[in-house]
């Protein structure tokens, strides 16, 4: 019968190397569990719109489109790229539209006034340090085509 | 600031075990022919069933056990939640692999003759646990609703109202009520996740008490020569990094099968559309085929005739040998006789 | 092995299950990306189409992005790519494509339902091109140089022969900087059903299966089959609308699991009523428990024609090469084996053909066999009594219809014809030639209909009363005047004839009702008015 003695270094290495590769995988299969326990974050589903051409766009002006939902996004052209926003105003929800000589977005219901990077400078929510939801645009290079990113509400087709 | 001896001795204090008492177990000594895989199939049995236990409770987080539900919560288990259809193909694979196991652990013993004085009455426990694995197998594919268990289990019901004299009322119960429905699956999942659980605790809790109590049947091979040094080892260390690689290895066999043969899903349950075939889960071939080629009434009565044999072998094989004075070769060749038996009618099922 | 030898074993086997665990978490991120990605799969071979058109029609590109095929990545390409030496073809961007997809282009991947569609009777709705209707509508309603009524009218049902636009050598004009095919623009656009296409298939199965964005609910609504199934000659649409059947569907539309994928089953997927799908195509429950399989053959089911003059039963040869034709009953069928020639209608340069085409019989199908198939469906619902008493109702109708009017009538034209009275090549010349063709191409065909898809009110009083109405004070009356243009000999012998004809057992009531007959009808409206 083996006795047990203190272990010398070729065994310690062995013991290390086991003990180590036993932690890593077993902890890795007990990550994937917990992963499998969390409940996941259902988030809605996004989905690309077309949103015209590079070439209908002038710099420092804005173009109206409507998502899934028939609310408006503001797509706007400055020197530095593509934003879109919601024209949803973050105070009481009236509609902003932007004013081109101003070069702001302007809300009516309570003169709610954003800077073109839709930070709230103004009004009742720049009081309040509101922003503009802004809303993912992506140019394809290729094609030159201008997608705006929205909640995919469609139906039709799946059910 | 204490010494870390003194918190040791203070937690020790706390929880006033004999901690000599482990060591002591863990130096129990372990016959030398243990190292060899063949003799760890009960080992493998133990760690397939831990891993069954694990899955099965992450599983029940999302399985809803009603006619409405049970399909579509596998279903979304499998298709949506992260990792849902490995944890699902992993508890379908240890469970396949558990009742492989079971059956090779209890040839090796039966061929071995582990089962003779005293140890007749683990032999009985065993059997038990082998009857309940496969009922855990039976219920938990009936879980999944769809069109194969659901249909596997009517059949399996209407198996069970052939047994004479209890059967009908055997069937109702398991049932719930006439036909296989909403009722029969909360019972098979209450079975499923509660009564054969504990009951395989309590079981094997038992059955690895025996073994301590009495020790591991000694073999000694013929043309073996072990030197007293070598003829046993410690259960810790040695051992217990045998059963360690052994749990490594089944942990990566099972994730591969996971991985290539994921586990499926087929069409929802449907109680008025009969599929056109109809199979039971492979350990059941045996029976299915026994079915086809006999009536209801004898492959019922055949099978259980079958277990009962095998259940009381180890009495049955004294009294015989009391009365007819048996060579040790002929428990051999019976044994060898009934796993082929077995073999082949599963065999030639799956080929049907 | 010593317990170090295990040690790294075990080490070993834990890089190996761990590796095993990597590849687990890869697959699961993998299936995620799929997942989390837009709907649509774009595949690069579609990109650039996509990309384009998304400019030029984004309305057709988002119909796309919504149909099960942009789900399964089946994109423009897919359908639309052609062969080079194809008639239609030309490079576009680099790619050969055509905008024209047939039948063929689909049987790529739908091959069964190409194999059964292209046999049906919907296959060969654009062999009417030759017929009486389309003289109607070419010379009637047409003039030289303008067939705009046949364009615009049968052929958008019926189905064009596709064409293109070709210079005096015969050569396909080409335009634009991609040398695009110019397609003759009578011929095109065109969803007919029967569409002759010109790689020489038949039909359009977006005649149903609208493009691009394929919803199986279209093609299983009635108002898909309405486009062309209603109007005054064949009102299948109204029938249906005002029938039992059409209450039901409309009431539970919501019920009826229009969008399920895959097969849709009576007796199992939806129950609340049936569409015309449902009867002449779709898969069905039976009492063995067994779903029969859907078939994009239309008349599959149909025991009796309500086409003709004259109705008959129909039984179907089925040939070797899968080529069916209709008997009528009372044709003698042939052996299974015997080589029978047969006629089929083929495009040649651009014309309608008939080729005698030699081919073996694999198959009989009788009247019966196709009635016990369409009652398949009908006993999902209703009890083989109720079946079987519909049919007697439904087979008496038709069976008054032709014996008390069209058999006289059909004998009457015949015999005009065979007294150098009418002319075979002039089909329109006389009122009498008229008022025929509406008395069974219109009213006898709405009283057929309407009986055999349970439209009481298309029965009689858009049916039979218009039938008999016309046929007495109409048809008769024109058929002596007919007579006189030719001569007073031939009129007084068609006199002759009518009186005779009339005093059958069912015109007798011309003369007259019997007196207990007159004497209930007062006593009926008497009490009915309360006098």
């Amino acid at each position: 019968m083996e006795e047990s003695k203190p272990l010398n270094r070729r065994q310690w290495l062995a013991s290390l190397l086991a003990g180590a590769g036993i932690l890593l995988s077993y902890g890795l299969l007990g990550v994937q569990g917990a992963l499998f326990l969390m409940p996941q974050r259902t988030g809605v589903k996004k989905r690309k719109l077309f949103a015209g051409n590079i070439d209908q766009y002038e710099v420092g002006k804005v173009r109206q489109f409507y998502d899934l939902q028939g609310k408006v996004i503001l797509v706007k052209r400055d020197e530095s790229g593509f934003k879109a926003f919601s024209s949803r105003c973050p105070h009481l929800g009236c509609s902003v539209h932007w004013e081109e000589e101003n070069s702001r977005f302007f809300c009516p219901c309570h003169n709610g006034v954003f800077d073109p990077s839709g930070k709230a400078i103004a009004g009742p929510p720049g009081d309040a340090g509101q922003r503009l939801d802004e809303v993912v645009v992506t140019v394809d290079e290729t094609s030159g085509v201008v997608y705006i990113e929205v909640d995919d509400v469609s139906v039709g087709g799946k059910v | 600031m204490r010494s870390p001896r003194k918190i040791v001795t203070s937690l020790k204090e706390m929880f006033p075990f004999d901690w000599e008492l482990l060591r002591h177990a863990g130096a129990e000594p372990v016959p030398y022919h243990l190292k060899k895989w063949w003799f760890c199939l009960g080992g493998t049995v133990l760690y397939l069933f831990i891993v069954q236990v694990i899955t099965g409770i992450a599983l029940t987080f999302y399985y809803v056990p009603s006619a409405e539900y049970a399909y579509q919560t596998v279903a979304t288990i499998t298709h949506e939640i992260r990792f849902g259809w490995f944890i699902r193909s992993l508890h379908k694979w240890s469970a396949n692999f558990m009742i492989v196991a079971v059956l090779l652990h209890m040839l090796r013993v039966f061929l071995t003759g582990a089962y003779r004085h005293p140890r007749q009455l683990n032999w009985l426990i065993g059997v038990a646990l082998l009857l309940t694995t496969v009922t855990f197998g039976f219920t938990g594919y009936s879980l999944i609703f769809q069109q194969q268990s659901f249909w596997g289990a009517t059949v399996a019901c209407n198996l069970a109202e052939a047994i004479p004299l209890i059967g009908s009322t055997v069937a109702y119960f398991l049932r719930g009520g006439p036909v296989v429905g909403e009722n029969t699956l909360t019972r098979f999942y209450i079975l499923h996740i509660g009564v054969l659980p504990t009951v395989m605790f309590i079981l094997l809790a038992l059955h690895i008490l025996l073994i301590r109590l009495q020790g591991v049947t000694e073999l000694r091979f013929e043309g073996e020569s072990v030197t007293a040094e070598q003829s046993h080892f410690r259960f810790w260390p040695d051992h217990v990094t045998t059963e360690l690689a052994i749990g490594v290895l089944l942990m990566y066999i099972l994730t591969i099968f996971a991985l290539v043969f994921p586990a499926g899903l087929g069409e929802p349950a449907d109680p008025a559309v009969t599929p056109a075939h109809i199979k039971p889960e492979w350990f059941f071939y045996f029976n299915f085929r026994l079915l086809k080629m006999t009536s209801l009434k004898v492959s019922v009565v055949a099978t259980m005739l079958i277990m009962g044999g095998i259940f009381f072998w180890p009495f049955i094989e004294q009294w015989l040998s009391r009365k007819f004075k048996l060579s040790e070769i002929f428990t051999v060749v019976i044994g060898v006789i009934v796993f082929l038996l077995f073999l082949v009618l599963t065999v030639w099922e799956s080929l049907a | 092995m010593t317990l170090n030898a295990k040690r790294y074993v075990v080490a070993i086997l834990s890089v190996f299950f761990l590796a095993a665990l990597l590849l687990v978490a890869y697959q699961e991120s993998r299936r995620h990306r799929i997942e989390a990605g837009e709907t649509p799969v774009i595949t690069g071979a579609n990109k650039g189409c996509i990309d384009c058109h998304r400019k030029d029609a984004p309305a057709l590109v988002q119909e796309w992005e919504i149909s099960r095929h942009a789900q399964l990545g089946v994109g423009c390409i897919d359908c639309h790519s052609a062969q080079k030496t194809d008639i239609d073809a030309w490079q576009h961007e680099g790619v050969y494509i055509s905008a024209l997809v047939t039948p063929i282009d689909c049987a790529k991947c739908h091959s069964r339902e190409y194999d059964e569609f292209s046999k049906s009777h919907h296959a060969r709705a654009g062999e009417i091109l030759a017929s009486l209707d389309n003289v109607l509508a070419e010379k009637v309603a047409g003039k030289p140089g303008n067939i705009a009524d046949a364009v615009n009218g049968c052929w958008q049902c019926h189905g064009a022969i596709v064409k293109f636009a070709r210079d005096d050598n015969g050569e396909i004009l080409r335009t634009g900087k991609e040398n695009k095919p110019v397609i003759d623009p009578n011929t095109w656009p065109n969803s007919g059903m029967g569409r002759l296409n010109p790689d020489g298939s038949k039909g359009s199965c977006h005649a149903c299966h609208s493009r691009h964005a394929f919803q199986a609910k279209l093609s299983r609504s009635p108002e898909n089959c309405g486009k062309c199934h209603m109007g005054p000659d064949h009102p299948q649409i109204e029938i249906y609308n005002e029938s039992k059947h059409g209450i039901a569907f409309y009431a539970n539309r919501d019920r009826m699991a229009l969008d399920k994928d895959g097969d849709w089953v009576l007796g199992r997927d939806y129950s609340a009523a049936p569409t015309c799908a449902t009867c002449h195509i779709s898969s069905y429950m039976t009492p063995q428990g067994i779903a029969v399989g859907n078939s994009h053959d239309v008349g599959e089911r149909i025991s009796w024609t309500l086409r003709p003059v004259i109705s008959t039963k129909l039984n179907l040869v089925i040939y070797e090469d899968g080529f069916k034709e209709d008997y009528p009953e009372g044709r003698a069928l042939p052996a299974i084996g015997d080589k029978v020639k047969t006629i089929e209608k083929f495009v040649e340069n651009e014309k309608l053909v008939n080729r005698e085409v030699e081919r073996a019989v694999a198959k009989i199908i009788t009247w019966k066999d196709r009635r016990e198939s369409m009652k398949g469906v009908c006993l999902n619902c209703h009890n083989d009594t109720y079946v079987d008493n519909f049919y007697k109702q439904y087979d008496d109708l038709v069976t008054l219809y032709n014996d008390k009017f069209a058999r006289p009538a059909q004998q009457f034209m015949n015999e005009l014809l065979a007294d150098g009275a009418l002319k075979a090549d002039a089909p329109f010349e006389h009122d009498l030639q008229w008022i025929f063709y509406e008395l069974w191409h219109h009213e006898g065909r709405r009283a057929r209909h309407g009986a055999s898809m349970m439209g009481p009110d298309y029965t009689h009083w858009h049916g039979m009363y218009e039938v008999s109405k016309h046929f007495y004070t109409e048809f008769l009356p024109e058929v002596v005047k007919t007579a006189e243009l030719k001569s007073p000999a031939l009129k007084a012998k068609y006199q002759r004839k009518i009186e005779e004809f009339l005093t059958q057992d069912e015109h007798l009531w011309l003369m007259g009702l019997s007196p207990k007959e007159a004497e209930a009808l007062r006593s009926s409206y008497k009490q009915r008015y309360n006098q």
